[in-house]
């Protein structure tokens, strides 16, 4: 079994592995997030997901990472005070899909990559946060014009 | 020269709308590109909108097959919250369901695979042996599709007699043991069409970090039930099996064995299932601050829900899902790269795609 503890001091993590509701979080501090991939991948950990969360205001995003280890759920947290982080895909092509949708969902940025056309929402609009666009009133016209459709 | 050949949205081939571009050189593919999103539906962002009894109902629908497992994984994310456990009952009675809800979208994949290879009979046979495990869903919960089973603290109804059920189990075992595995496993016709084609290899699998039945025909040996056990598995003793070719074959003799296995855990949860209360809680609950996550074994593989609430609100702030066709489907351009066109539409289908999932 992989020892947490050689990937926290790999990360150079300061604080604990701490166990919550399903997960096993670890603040990554100072590392980034290619560098936890790597570790990861070091570690043979299976990559999962990438869950993306607004934060209130102009606040920015903050993304979790999760990763599989023998069973055990990884959880590493980033928050981004922007709305660009670095792209794991060349790292971890398990990546590539999920972070393709978040681009399209909340138009945030994977530097480093390049995105093939939209995932979800094909010939749609690019660059657009749905989420935003959805809390923005309608106009009556489009509305009607939705309707009509 | 090589031409592309489009397969989809809508095409005979394809269960749900999804689109495989095909780069082909004569008859053999050198490229595809896959597009989903035909059945998005903002469903994430709807659940932010509903309360804790309506987003039971809502991710109930996210899949039409394994639509247990979705507020199974829901409501083990939202007991985390609520700071609620499921009584021994209850969680005898998920497994039950959950690996009914195995059963029939296996024996239903087996038809379809078995119709894909131009194998009607067996194609029949398949259908008629899921429609007694639908009848046997339908006996517990009263429906055959959204089940309605599943509550934050247990679930809704009873098993009221579970030995009743062993004997469409020794049903179930003895056709898949006399005709379907036999079929599938010795009969030349679907030997020459399921036997080398469409490999997944063992790096390949790893490196797309494929989860479920497709996983295990690679040769990946993982399975939550038994790595990170849920509900009563802890208690349940099975096997997971584990096939190393990574082809078509490989990949209906997981899930034909997984058949069997399912059978063994629901003999166990059935004659072990203990007395007691099936729901804990009352009909109000107050979730605590925070995220809690979930995952469970479903048909396909691993099904992942993160669940964030704020204290005092009686909707979710945040439903993220992952469900294992979204990790699967993109390693379908690595299986047809040199496959024959012919071939393809199996191919796909050999991952058992769900595609209502994937989109949300």
């Amino acid at each position: 079994m992989t020892d947490l503890e050689t990937i926290r001091e790999k990360l150079g993590a300061a604080e604990p592995w701490v166990e919550s509701r399903g997960t096993l979080w670890l603040n990554p501090g100072a590392a980034g997030v290619r560098q936890v991939t790597a570790v990861m991948n070091e570690a043979h950990a299976r990559f999962v997901t990438i869950t993306a969360y607004q934060l209130p205001g102009a606040e920015g995003f903050r993304l979790e990472y999760h990763w599989d280890l023998e069973g055990r759920l990884l959880g590493l947290p980033f928050t981004i005070a922007g709305n660009a982080i670095d792209s794991i895909f060349d790292l971890c092509e398990a990546a590539d899909w999920i972070e393709r949708e978040i681009h399209e969902e909340y138009s945030l940025d994977f530097t480093g990559r390049e995105y093939e056309p939209l995932l979800l929402r094909k010939g749609d609009e690019s660059g657009v946060n749905l989420r935003e666009a959805a809390a923005k009133p309608v106009p009556a016209a489009q509305a009607a014009k939705e309707v009509a459709q | 020269m090589s031409y592309r050949i489009p397969m989809g949205p809508y095409h005979p081939g394809l269960e749900e709308p999804y689109k495989l571009d095909m780069i082909c050189e004569g008859e053999t593919v050198q490229d595809a590109e896959l597009h989903i999103g035909f059945n998005f539906r903002g469903i994430e962002h709807l659940a932010e909108t509903r309360n804790y009894y309506q987003v039971i109902a809502l991710m109930e629908r996210v899949c039409g097959i394994c639509s247990f497992i979705h507020t199974l994984t829901l409501c083990q994310a939202m007991e985390k919250l609520a700071g609620l456990e499921a009584p021994p009952r209850a969680k005898y009675i998920r497994v039950v369901m959950a690996e009914l809800e195995r059963l029939h979208s296996h024996v239903l994949w087996a038809g379809i695979a078995a119709k894909l290879m131009g194998f009607k009979t067996m194609f029949m046979t398949c259908f008629a042996l899921r429609e007694k495990v639908m009848d046997v869903l339908q006996a517990i919960s009263g429906n055959r599709v959204n089940y309605s089973m599943n509550r934050v603290g247990g679930v809704n109804r009873d098993v009221e007699d579970p030995l009743a059920l062993l004997p469409l189990l020794d049903e179930l075992e003895r056709e898949m043991t006399r005709t379907v595995i036999p079929i599938f496993t010795t009969s030349s016709t679907a030997i020459s069409r399921c036997a080398g084609i469409g490999i997944l290899t063992h790096e390949k699998a790893v490196s797309c970090a494929v989860v479920g039945p497709m996983a295990r025909a690679s040769g990946i040996n993982q399975d939550l039930r038994r790595d990170a056990p849920y509900a009563a598995y802890e208690e349940m003793k099975f096997d997971v099996h584990v096939e190393p070719a990574g082809d078509v074959k490989a990949r209906i003799l997981v899930r034909a064995l997984e058949i069997l296995e399912s059978c063994k855990i629901l003999r166990q949860a059935l004659t072990n299932m203990p007395p007691g209360e099936v729901s804990v809680g009352g009909d109000k609950f107050a979730f605590v601050t925070g995220t809690a996550t979930s995952r469970v074994e479903a048909p396909r593989g691993e099904v992942m829900y993160s669940v964030s609430w704020k204290e005092g609100s009686r909707n979710p702030a945040r439903v993220h899902v992952r469900t294992p066709t979204y990790a699967n489907m993109p390693a379908v351009r690595w299986m047809v790269r040199g496959a024959r066109l012919a071939d393809t539409p199996l191919i796909q289908a050999s991952i058992d795609p769900c595609y209502s999932c994937t989109d949300r």
